[in-house]
């Protein structure tokens, strides 16, 4: 594989990440908020001890997913925002399983498999609808997305509402829930799942012919066509298999995230999911590996975010505030040269006003 | 030829007239890393007040460059502008039409779905929120009056015949009463209606308009211009008084003097037939027919070249035999099969290689790695990837050998994207992917345009010896050398249509030479 | 049924075309111009947000022209990136998207309340009351605007200039137009129209601010640009019928009857259903700028 210009992907991350958080703390300067103590409070959370690392670990686990879903589209070449529907539909076939009651490891076993399938047919659509009638995937995936959402509210509301408790799901089957790894923390064996899927997403695109031709049609469709790949068989399989890791991200929130293990009504939890994995796969340049690492940290930065809300008073969202921007800097492409092109304006400027 | 006396007649009446207005000193411009030589190298020109002044020479020759310089479209790399003995610098169209100089493109700056009206009005100093139209139609029935060239504003551009587009082109840019008009192979599109095109020139030359006109046909420089400068490969090769030279002076300066050696070979021994084609037709990008019926047939061990100017059917043929473009009529048959319409898939593992005419944009991917393009098409079979895994060990070590066998610089296989190498290296990478299975056939086009001196020697060299092991090689190109050198027949081709065929060994240059520049059998006889 | 609950779903329909025909009428103009905006969403959003606050301070009319302000300044900073500096466009949508989400849930949680806030009364536009029924005065706007727009785009220079960058840029550079600074323009033009739906969402339509008051809008307004062929006039049509459905689910809400058959939530899926559906109908047919969503760069 080509590791080449990833100094540069990591340079240009670096940059947009730092104009993200200073946007972050203009605006909590804006609102009145001390965005040192914020930020002091918000990295101590993340990653100040173990019960942090820990939390941030668990946030990580479904965001690694959804992530990984969208950087499969967009190594192809694709824009598919669709982890969030199929996220929904993921979770609940994960829990519809414990409806049924199934020995250890066949109702785990069952749970996951069925998750990621029902995610990967809720890509078939989208995947269709493309490769047939050329419908935009950013359109399709957004309103299946919708379409999730209110089918997942009936069968939260309706199929596998808990019948003692009708805010929730049933709790998944206490065999086929994920181990915890930390005591006292909200860390599983999940986070195995996700890394394991970002380990063969991995694979797939820089060890394979299918990863190679998804690459290839990323880069160059015409180039693609005149070495012979076909281009539905890469779109088909592209948004299956952003459809299986998507549908997998549910399935290890509900079975793989103490205490809950069940979907509550309007599905708080789950919410966003898919969306901020889309955030954490670009700032991890699409790269399963860059994917894993600013997983954690954003999975950090909602840890700590809530560190922020406690000790700064700063609501969490300021996370997301700061995501937005770190992502409109990365659309640039040229940010780099930028950068240090305002840079040199910046030295400039003050190397002026230190001489008058 | 009916043409030449009157330009002759013509040419003497205006000598008088020597008030240059437009002039180029030492114009140098290179593209770095798309082209190894300069594309244009010192060239000096110049264009009068009331004559129309022939820029002739083959595609590729930088006629297009030098307009672009002049007009500026293009910032020179070295030399000096002047207009009217005042040396300018041109940053933009915008200058060269606040200057005077209007340029008529050879792809046109038209809006498609605008009519010509709307086209035209676009370009105006009027404010945002007034709607000139009325008046801009009027005043284009005027120029359409005026200059003869009939337009009717409101129709749409996409609408309208190639010709038509053109005489829009013109008129919009005579809409901002230029001094000098720089046409860009204005009849490339329009060959029927060139006579008309050519009248109106005549006509606004006498009116005082300075007029520089790019054309790659022997037979059109004669007949229209005052004066003629012929460039070759980026380099002028002199200016002639139109009237006091003919059409073998014009050859021998366009297509050089020496006689480029017809390369030693053994006759062709098979008579199996490996390529055939059969009364193929096609569109192109725009929906215009490209093929109106060409039929051929390539053997074993046998070079069919096909000569002619860029633009008659060449890049179609190609696409259409290698599964790009779909044929809407007639048959492709490989070995003996119907592949007619196949996808490019079946059609490369039917072993048929393909050398494409744009390299960067279809023959490599940019962003990939070298190894990775080096085996963009073989990484689908053993030994490069077996069940569906690549076998990272074998490809390195078989892009290395084809990198080293073909004699590509590439700083690292697997870390250097394609995108940083030259356009010489980029070829070199693609004809070793193409070329070391030894394939039985091969589609190859423009295949050493941009390239240096050594290396095309060294592609000859190549399809000598795939030619001496049995491959079939189709080889389009617009350099005569290269296809007299190579080819064992040579096909001419005009307006998608064979117009000549010829045997390698007992060709004559000047014959072929004067069928592409004339355009002979192409424009006359097909409308 | 009587002919007065028909007019009821009628008039119903009518305010929830507002905001899509509004959104999707400025999108033809960016759209034109040749940039995609996926961020409209975030932009309705935080006009909706902005808008309400402002109502509270200087009346509904100033509330709506907060909305206007902040879709265009959000408009600037995407176009900003998406032209100069040749950014890609879907990216910085997805970043805008993001960055209002996140602000407005922020924002509503500063506030006091989190995930509500109800604009003052004092904020909240009036209904023009008519025999016929109560009808929002914003109801005229969105419909005469797409006209506006009709003309602006097709009977006038600049309409010209904006769609002659979207179509040809090269063309249009030889012209000697700044196919940067109009695509900038054009796109941030656009985004305000989006604040506008934002706006009157929060004040008017609904009365209050929520994290999730977009809903999917700005992107059933792509759509609906998408239905239209980047026809203004045909925005109105898209809107209203993308209107209907989306007025449809609230309609049956309040109908017990209806709901015993079906459930609400495969109501409320309608207009995302529908909206799918007349994609992929209409895709195919509709010709876009044929450089769209290209960053401009000089040869």
């Amino acid at each position: 594989m080509g590791f080449s210009g990833n100094l540069d992907e990591l340079k240009k991350t670096i940059i947009a990440g730092v104009i993200g958080f200073a946007v972050g703390a203009l605006i909590m300067m804006v609102y009145g908020y001390d965005p040192i103590s914020a930020y002091r409070a918000l990295f101590n959370g993340a990653f100040g001890d173990l019960y942090g690392f820990s939390e941030s670990l668990a946030n990580a686990t479904p965001l690694i997913l959804t992530a990984l879903t969208f950087a499969i589209g967009f190594r192809g070449g694709m824009f598919n925002i669709g982890a969030e529907g199929q996220l929904y539909l993921g979770a609940c076939a994960g829990v519809t399983v414990s409806l049924f009651h199934l020995p250890f490891a066949t109702g785990f076993a069952l749970g996951l498999i069925l998750a990621a399938l029902a995610g990967a047919i809720w890509s078939l659509p989208v995947a269709i609808l493309k490769a047939t009638r050329g419908v935009h995937e950013v359109i399709s995936t957004i309103m299946l997305n919708w379409i999730s959402l209110f089918l997942a509210f009936y069968l939260v509301a309706e199929i596998l509402v808990d019948p003692l408790r009708a805010e929730k799901t049933i709790s998944i089957a206490e065999g086929a829930r994920f181990p915890v790894m930390v005591p006292g923390t909200s860390l599983s064996y999940a986070i195995f799942i996700s890394l394991g899927a970002a380990i063969i997403v991995y694979i797939l695109l820089w060890r394979t012919v299918i990863g190679f031709d998804i690459r290839a049609m990323g880069y160059n469709p015409l180039a693609t066509t005149y070495a012979g790949i076909e281009r539905w068989k890469v779109i088909l399989f592209v948004f299956i298999t952003g459809g299986l890791t998507a549908g997998l991200a549910g399935a290890v929130h509900v079975m793989g995230r103490p205490p809950t293990y069940a979907i509550y009504s309007g599905m708080p939890s789950i919410r966003g999911l898919g969306f901020e994995g889309l955030a954490v796969a670009m700032i991890g340049r699409n790269h399963p590996i860059g994917i894993i690492i600013s997983a954690i940290f954003f999975g950090g930065l909602m840890a700590g975010g809530r560190m922020m809300q406690l000790f700064a008073q700063v609501p969490l969202e300021m996370v997301r505030v700061v995501e937005g921007a770190v992502v409109l800097f990365l659309a640039i492409p040229e940010l780099i040269r930028l950068f240090s092109f305002l840079r040199t304006m910046g030295t400039l400027h003050i190397f002026r006003s230190k001489r008058s | 030829m009916r043409g030449c006396s009157i330009s002759k007649e013509e040419s003497s009446l205006v000598e008088g007239k020597s008030d240059t207005i437009l002039e180029g000193k030492g114009i140098c411009k290179g593209f770095p890393g798309v082209w190894e030589h300069l594309i244009l190298d010192h060239i000096d020109i110049d264009v009068r007040a009331g004559e129309i002044h022939t820029l002739l020479g083959e595609n590729g020759a930088g006629k297009t460059v030098i307009a672009n310089c002049l007009s500026g479209f293009y910032m020179l790399s070295e030399g000096q502008i002047y207009v009217k003995g005042k040396p300018v610098t041109l940053k933009s169209p915008r200058d060269g039409i606040r200057h005077g100089i209007g340029m008529v493109h050879q792809e046109l700056a038209l809006v498609k779905p605008f009519t010509v009206a709307e086209n035209i009005a676009l370009g105006l100093p009027t404010s945002d929120l007034t709607f000139p139209l009325p008046e801009v139609e009027d005043r284009v029935r005027e120029l359409s009056e005026k200059y003869k060239l009939y337009i009717d504003p409101l129709a749409r551009v996409e609408d309208l015949s190639a010709g038509e587009q053109q005489r829009a082109e013109i008129i919009k840019v005579l809409y901002h009463d230029p001094e000098i008009l720089i046409l860009d192979e204005p009849t490339s599109l329009i060959s029927a209606d060139a006579e008309h095109l050519f009248e109106a020139l005549n006509s606004m030359a006498e009116m005082g308009y300075g007029i520089l006109f790019i054309t790659h046909k022997i037979k059109e420089a004669l007949e229209i211009g005052n004066r003629v400068t012929v460039l070759r490969l980026g380099k002028s090769m002199g200016t002639r008084e139109t009237a006091k030279t003919d059409k073998t002076e014009l050859v021998k300066l366009m297509f050089g003097e020496h006689t480029p050696a017809h390369l030693e070979r053994k006759p062709v021994g098979s008579k199996r037939v490996v390529l055939e084609v059969r009364n193929l037709e096609a569109l192109a990008a725009d929906e215009e027919p490209a093929l109106q019926g060409v039929s051929f047939s390539i053997r074993e061990g046998e070079i069919l070249g096909f000569a002619g100017v860029s633009g008659n059917g060449q890049s179609e043929l190609a696409e259409v035999i290698t599964g790009l473009r779909r044929a809407t009529k007639g048959e492709v048959i490989i070995h003996g099969k119907d592949y007619t319409n196949h996808n490019p898939r079946d059609i490369i593992r039917a072993g048929v290689s393909h050398v494409p005419e744009k390299r960067r944009e279809v023959g490599v991917i940019e962003p990939m790695t070298v190894a990775e393009n080096v085996v963009l098409k073989d990484i689908r079979v053993s030994p490069f990837s077996k069940g569906s895994f690549v076998n990272i060990s074998r490809v390195t070590a078989h892009a290395k050998e084809i990198v080293s066998r073909f004699g590509a610089l590439v700083s690292d296989l697997w870390k250097s994207q394609t995108r940083i190498l030259s356009g010489g290296n980029i070829q070199r990478l693609i004809l070793g992917r193409e070329t070391w299975r030894m394939p039985k056939c091969i589609v190859a086009v423009y295949p050493t345009q941009g390239l240096d001196a050594k290396a095309i020697d060294h592609t000859w060299e190549l399809f000598m010896r795939l030619r001496e092991a049995g491959s079939s090689i189709l080889i389009v190109s617009e350099d005569l050398d290269e296809i007299m050198a190579l080819s064992d027949r040579i096909a001419v081709m005009s307006n998608g249509r064979i117009v000549g065929m010829f045997e390698g060994s007992k060709a004559n240059r000047e014959e072929i030479g004067l069928m592409i520049a004339t355009g002979a059998s192409g424009s006359e006889h097909s409308q | 049924m009587n002919l007065g609950y028909l007019w009821g779903i009628f008039l119903g329909s009518l305010h929830a075309m507002v905001p899509i025909t509004l959104t999707a009428t400025g999108e033809v103009i960016g759209e034109s111009s040749g940039l995609f905006n996926i961020g409209l969403e975030g932009i309705i959003l935080l006009g909706a947000m902005t808008g309400a606050l402002g109502a509270e301070v200087g009346g509904p009319i100033f509330g709506l022209l907060v909305g206007v302000v902040t879709g265009f300044a959000i408009g600037l900073v995407f176009g900003l990136v998406c032209t100069y500096f040749k950014g890609v466009q879907l990216i910085a949508g997805v970043g805008i998207n993001l960055f209002a989400a996140g602000l407005v849930t922020f924002w509503l949680i500063d506030l006091g309340v989190p995930g509500h806030h109800a604009v003052a009364e004092k904020g909240q536009m009036v209904d023009i009351s008519t025999p016929l029924g109560d009808f929002s005065p914003m109801i005229l706007v969105a419909l005469g605007l797409p006209v506006l727009i009709y003309f602006l785009l097709y009977r006038t220079k600049l309409g010209l200039k904006i769609r002659a960058v979207g179509e040809n840029p090269q063309a249009a550079d030889v012209a000697g137009i700044k196919i940067h600074l109009l695509r900038w323009l054009s796109t941030a033009a656009g985004a305000s129209l989006a604040g506008l739906a934002g706006a009157y969402i929060s004040i008017d339509w609904m009365g209050s601010v929520t994290k999730e008051i977009s809903a999917g809008r700005g992107f059933i307004a792509l759509a609906t640009v998408v239905f239209s062929g980047l026809n203004p006039l045909l925005v109105l049509l898209g809107g209203f019928i993308f209107g209907f459905f989306d007025n449809l689910a609230v309609w049956v809400a309040t109908m017990p009857a209806v709901q015993k058959v079906i459930p609400w939530q495969f109501v409320a899926m309608a207009p995302y259903v529908v909206t799918l559906l007349v994609v992929a109908g209409v895709i195919g047919r509709v010709r876009f700028p044929a450089a769209m969503g290209i960053p401009y760069e000089r040869e």
